[in-house]
């Protein structure tokens, strides 16, 4: 969500001045949110926008959920927490797929790296892919690919000797 | 602001929490967020046609920089190497031991085998290294920029000494 916080010109030169003022007779360090507030008030900045609103200036930020009313849903949240838990449980899988290869350690791989990649190139699509119509073709592409790679690895390890003897047999050679 | 300065002339420069209860008495719901306004943004320059101002082709390189990009390049490459083997396992007639025996067959030179076990080492090896360097981040660990900097060395070189002890497997 987004917010407009109406301040005006006149009065920042005035609580600049005061702010220093202030922290001079207090006699110890003015305490950090009032420099933050004071990044809120910015007027060099904002001279264009004074021009359309002769008499205040407007900024516009981001609050977090946790400050309005109505909290936004979690699921970006839980996507990136998600995606960093599975990058772990992968990471543990390589050592493990070494000491105990067999069937489990093979569907588990195949699930654990398809989805790996699956969410790592979904963050290529949203850092390089815009426009609405663009970024749901590429997603239904890059479904698409998931899947058939999900597919052709469990499909591999049923019908064939399985991730785990396939890179042992590959290094072998 | 003239409340603001008030306030905290009456508190004594105490209780953030009432300087942003005021800073916020003002504040208006704008109704978008923020997907919504990357949006506009792009629609709005590319409809007028503006063009991109030059940013990887004038900025100066640095090591943490290539080594983000070259992440991004092993995950593209590696998930792309995976998927090629998931289809190619779906639309090849013959089991995996039979296209190895044919690859054995071609007699390639121990030189090129040994090329090629590194460049698929290499790719692993970094992306993994790099990864535990990201997870670090993650948990707000080594973000100072010469911590940055020694963690890169470090990724580089583990990276290249366990792809050659996998190629020497």
């Amino acid at each position: 969500m987004c917010f407009r916080v109406s301040l005006c010109p006149w009065l920042v030169v005035i609580a600049m001045a005061a702010l220093v003022r202030i922290g001079s007779v207090c006699r110890r360090s003015v305490p950090p949110l009032l420099f933050r507030s004071s990044s809120l008030v910015r007027p060099l900045a904002a001279r264009k926008k004074d021009q359309e609103y002769p008499y205040l200036f407007t900024a516009e930020i981001h609050a977090s959920p946790s400050c309005n009313a109505s909290a936004g849903s979690k699921a970006a949240s839980l996507h990136w927490t998600g995606e960093r838990v599975l990058s772990v449980i992968l990471l543990s899988m390589g050592p493990m797929a070494y000491f105990y290869p067999g069937p489990v350690m093979d569907c588990s791989l195949a699930a654990a790296l398809t989805l790996h990649g699956h969410w790592g190139l979904g963050q290529v699509v949203t850092d390089y892919v815009h426009g609405d119509s663009k970024v749901k073709l590429a997603r239904a592409g890059l479904f698409l690919l998931s899947t058939v790679t999900f597919a052709g690895l469990c499909y591999f390890n049923y019908h064939d000797v399985g991730i785990c003897k396939a890179v042992a047999l590959l290094w072998s050679k | 602001m003239a409340l603001l300065l008030r306030m905290v002339a009456r508190q004594g420069l105490c209780s953030s929490r009432t300087q942003f209860s005021v800073l916020y008495r003002h504040a208006v719901p704008m109704g978008t967020s923020a997907k919504e306004e990357m949006n506009r943004f792009w629609e709005k320059n590319t409809q007028l046609n503006r063009p991109l101002s030059p940013h990887i082709s004038i900025y100066r390189w640095s090591i943490p920089m290539a080594m983000s990009i070259t992440h991004r390049g092993t995950g593209i490459a590696l998930s792309g190497g995976i998927s090629a083997f998931a289809l190619a396992a779906l639309v090849l007639p013959g089991s995996f031991p039979y296209y190895l025996d044919l690859i054995h067959s071609l007699s390639f030179g121990p030189a090129l085998i040994t090329a090629s076990k590194f460049a698929v080492s290499f790719p692993v090896a970094f992306h993994t290294f790099n990864g535990i360097r990201h997870l670090s981040w993650d948990v707000g660990k080594g973000l100072k920029i010469p911590e940055v900097y020694r963690s890169g060395y470090i990724v580089i070189t583990l990276s290249i000494l366990t792809s050659l002890a996998l190629t020497a497997l």
